[in-house]
């Protein structure tokens, strides 16, 4: 429940208007970006009614349209404006979208340093095996090998973490097909589907981490070999 | 309520427009010229010179002549440092503090002198309005545009400006998408738009998606220490460089010599700014010819002058590497907006540097097409400045801009290491909050190091201010939950709320700008400037005056010149009339040095007096003689 600050009448906490005097509502505490667009609490958003929400809603939102406005309602303008464009940005990313669900369905957040200190154990062997290769391509390397041979090297241990990463993606998709499917099921399934999308997210960004951590390596060998460094012109 | 304008305070010219009947149109002057150049000079006597009467004294005073000011607005000293030795003026400040101008014994900040431009643009539109019969022709509102790079400290010292020049600043918008906005206005079409804004001194790229008459800003990025100005320096070092390795008499330039470094230039300010004049000439003829000459005339500071041909090979090869420097932002743009170039629909020019042939070319390449060039790209951004203000006074709803903030906005943690609290390219208005505690019992004051920039260490990025947290209730160390709320409004300037959430108290905050003016400064110099403005107008009224003896002085001397004087003295001046009038001029001329306008108006009045029958007398006589060849009937 919303007190509207200009009438004092009470309102909904999904309202952006007040129902009584029509003005903009101070936004309160509100956490469900969903809810904020009137979208159902789905992972599967259709990217051109999102753009049109987050248009439409800028319109009545606006500080530009609260110029001359009660200071009360430039303060309630700037405070939906900023979270409007928090939500948008938020539910516009396929994979902040589902953070935000995690978020607001009580999970822990699926960023936090545990995702890049542990190894998930679906990855160790993957892991393992990289690593070990890793090692002696930059002993290798150091010792003066030729870079193309290297080269070829990374790109075949990138091979099966791209793989993963694709079979991860297949995962994140029907995963959250199944959630959107779920809104009738009983708690104990949907938990159990937040809990998967939850650990595939963690793996997410072990795995891009992996894949950031070969890219490096590539990068060594170009500078490393004594090649101009792109861009030189 | 006043009238509302637009304004483009550029670094080298500035130019207010406002909506007419649904119109946007530029104000100008009565030569047709929309133009003032943002150039401020202070006379011997404090008056205070803006526009082409400044600029025209960069070459008489040099040294009391400010240019391209928007470069140190919120920036340091150590910002600025490495272009200081061109300068006709002194500039100096404290490390980690606002740059300061210094002009004979008095001291300004670069929003003060921004103040004087914007004080005359409002006085332009001013004179516009009153000319047109509004009865309430007074400015007192402006949308004001910066560079969309331009970072807080940097928007903040523009509104700074404004307020010092009697303005309510309603909103501080982006150059491109101001310029954006003046390009939407006939064909209200959706796509993706790229805005490429090479100005006097700073560079920006943005990239808009355009529907429904919402104008969003996907990404922006820029330099704000590049443009014209940049280009201008280089010919500028460079013929410094062949005046300097001339021979001791003005012998010609030897070719081979090796150029003297930038820093050394032996040549007076007055002699620098020659040649600045002579190179701009000369950039300006080669965006139209394929060859031009860089002219100094000869001068005490240039003995023998400067000629030099120059085609437009030797310019591009010349500024190459400068205009390649647009390139990097741009890519970054594009990628920040998940873009590539040929996902362009338009692209749009604007800024007086995208005039240059090679500019054009490295815009036309990047993105595959003939960039727009439909709009004067000295005018498109106030134009655009004047519909935004328009909105905002109209509330009219069928256009709107949704800008993004430039740079990351982040705090500083443990070990120098920057937390971003909100990231780059987010729609504005934008916020994010950040729980902070106490580190020992009953610590009631916290400091935060706010910071602007992209880099993960502080060093790197850009100090906005330093915040302090007072009055946090004693409680054991780490029990305190102070939430601190960073937003950012939609003109791109933060503000910062802090409470502590177990007891409610909102938390009262210092604020210490790391490179701008506290609200205390801003005060105090307003009072300044009220209390300047009088002697500024006390000024002006001296030299009209001034100016008023002068030419009446001119009149009476045409008239004892004249070849039939010692006629009309004889037949028609009465007995000591010559003397009276000889006396009042003697006297006039004599009380010309004087700093009392009374005197002079006082000394004016009795010259003018004393010519009065000698002037019914000649012009009679002239009337005569003009008619006398005519008939009667032609009369």
């Amino acid at each position: 429940m919303l007190e509207c600050r200009s009438c004092g009448a009470g309102a909904p906490v999904d309202e952006h208007f007040c129902p009584q005097c029509s003005r903009i509502l101070a936004l309160g505490r509100h956490g469900d970006y969903f809810a904020f667009l009137d979208f159902p609490r789905r992972l599967t958003i259709d990217a051109q009614d999102l753009e049109k929400r987050f248009r439409d809603l800028s319109r009545k939102f606006h500080p530009d349209y609260y110029y001359n406005a009660t200071p009360t309602e430039r303060l309630a303008s700037l405070e939906r404006s900023s979270y409007l464009n928090d939500a948008y940005r938020a539910l516009k990313n396929p994979v902040s979208r589902v953070e935000h669900l995690l978020a607001i369905e009580g999970l822990p957040p699926a960023k936090s340093e545990e995702g890049t200190a542990k190894v998930p154990p679906s990855l160790l062997e993957e892991v393992f095996a990289l690593n070990e290769e890793l090692d002696e391509i930059r002993e290798l390397r150091e010792s003066g090998t030729d870079p193309a041979r290297l080269r070829s090297r990374l790109e075949s241990a990138r091979r099966p973490i791209d793989e993963k990463r694709e079979e991860h993606e297949r995962q994140l998709l029907e995963l959250s097909a199944r959630w959107d499917s779920q809104e009738q099921a009983p708690a104990a399934e949907k938990r159990a589907t937040l809990d998967a999308l939850r650990e595939r997210l963690l793996e997410r960004n072990y795995i891009n981490n992996l894949l950031a951590t070969i890219e490096r390596e590539v990068a060594n060998l170009s500078t490393g070999s004594g090649q101009p460094a792109a861009g030189s012109k | 309520m006043g009238k509302v304008v637009g304004i483009d305070l550029g670094t080298t010219n500035s130019l207010v427009a406002y909506v007419d009947n649904g119109v946007p149109v530029v104000i100008r002057d009565d030569s047709g010229d929309a133009l003032v150049p943002s150039i401020v000079s202070v006379g011997e006597d404090g008056t205070i010179f803006v526009g082409r009467e400044a600029q025209r004294r960069l070459l008489t005073a040099p040294t009391r002549t400010v240019y391209s000011v928007k470069r140190f607005m919120g920036r340091g000293i150590e910002d600025v440092r490495g272009e200081a030795n061109l300068l006709p003026f002194r500039i100096s400040g404290e490390t980690g503090g606002v740059v300061r101008i210094g002009i004979a014994d008095r001291e300004f900040t670069p929003p003060e002198i921004s103040a004087f431009v914007l004080r005359e643009l409002k006085h332009r539109a001013e004179e516009h309005f009153r000319r047109r019969g509004e009865f309430d022709f007074e400015v007192d509102r402006a949308v004001i545009t910066v560079p969309a790079y331009f970072n807080d400290a940097q928007r903040t010292a523009t509104r700074d400006a404004g307020r010092l020049a009697g303005l309510e600043v309603l909103r501080i918008i982006n150059e491109p998408t101001a310029a954006s906005l003046a390009y939407g206005l006939d064909k209200r079409n959706r796509g993706t738009i790229a805005v490429y804004d090479l100005g006097g001194g700073t560079f920006d790229i943005s990239i808009l998606k355009v529907e429904d008459g919402v104008f969003q800003v996907l990404a922006t990025n820029g330099d704000t220490h590049l443009g014209g100005d940049d280009i201008d320096r280089l010919l500028v070092e460079q013929v410094i460089a062949e005046i300097s390795s001339r021979g001791p008499k003005g012998s010609a330039p030897q070719p081979s010599s090796v150029p003297q470094p930038s820093s050394a230039p032996q040549l007076s300010p007055q002699a620098i700014q020659e040649i600045r004049k002579a190179v701009i000439q000369a950039k300006w003829d080669l965006s139209d010819v394929e060859e031009t000459e860089i002219r100094v005339e000869s001068s005490p500071g240039v003995p023998g002058g400067y000629r030099k041909r120059i085609t437009r090979a030797d310019f591009e090869r010349l500024i190459r590497t400068l205009v390649e420097r647009t390139l990097d932002p741009c890519s970054q743009a594009l990628a920040d907006a998940g873009l590539e170039a040929r996902d362009i629909d338009e692209a749009v020019l604007v800024g007086g540097s995208t005039r240059i042939p090679l500019v054009r070319r490295v815009v036309q390449e990047l993105f595959a097409r003939e960039p727009h060039s439909e709009l004067n790209p000295d005018e498109v951004v106030a134009l655009g400045a004047a519909v935004q203000a328009d909105i905002l006074l109209s509330g009219r709803r069928e256009m709107l801009l949704l800008d993004v903030t430039p740079l990351s906005l982040g705090i500083e943690t443990m070990g120098g290491v920057v937390s971003k609290i909100i990231l780059r390219n987010s729609t504005i208005p934008a916020s994010g909050r950040e729980m902070f505690t106490s580190g020992v019992d009953n610590q009631t004051g916290v400091d935060i190091h706010v910071l602007q920039g992209e880099r993960e260490l502080a060093a790197d990025c850009r100090s906005l201010a330093h915040l302090h947290l007072k009055g946090i209730p004693p409680m054991p160390a780490g029990l305190p939950r102070i939430e601190v709320g960073f937003q950012i409004d939609a003109n791109g300037i933060l503000s910062v709320a802090a409470r502590e959430l177990r007891t409610g108290i909102e938390q009262a905050i210092e604020v210490k700008p790391s490179y701008g003016l506290t609200d205390e400064e801003v005060e105090r110099m307003l009072i300044e400037s009220f209390e300047h403005a009088e002697a500024d107008f006390e000024a002006r009224l001296l030299i009209d005056a001034r100016n008023e003896a002068e030419s009446v002085i001119q009149a009476t001397d045409k008239v004892l010149r004249r070849p039939d004087f010692a006629t009309i003295a004889a037949e028609q001046l009465e007995p000591g009339e010559r003397e009276r009038i000889d006396a009042a001029l003697a006297a006039l001329k004599a009380s010309m040095g004087n700093t009392d306008r009374a005197v002079i108006q006082d000394k004016t009045h009795a010259l003018n007096h004393a010519t009065q029958h000698l002037a019914e007398v000649t012009m009679n006589r002239s009337v005569r003689e003009a008619l006398a060849g005519r008939n009667v009937k032609d009369v």
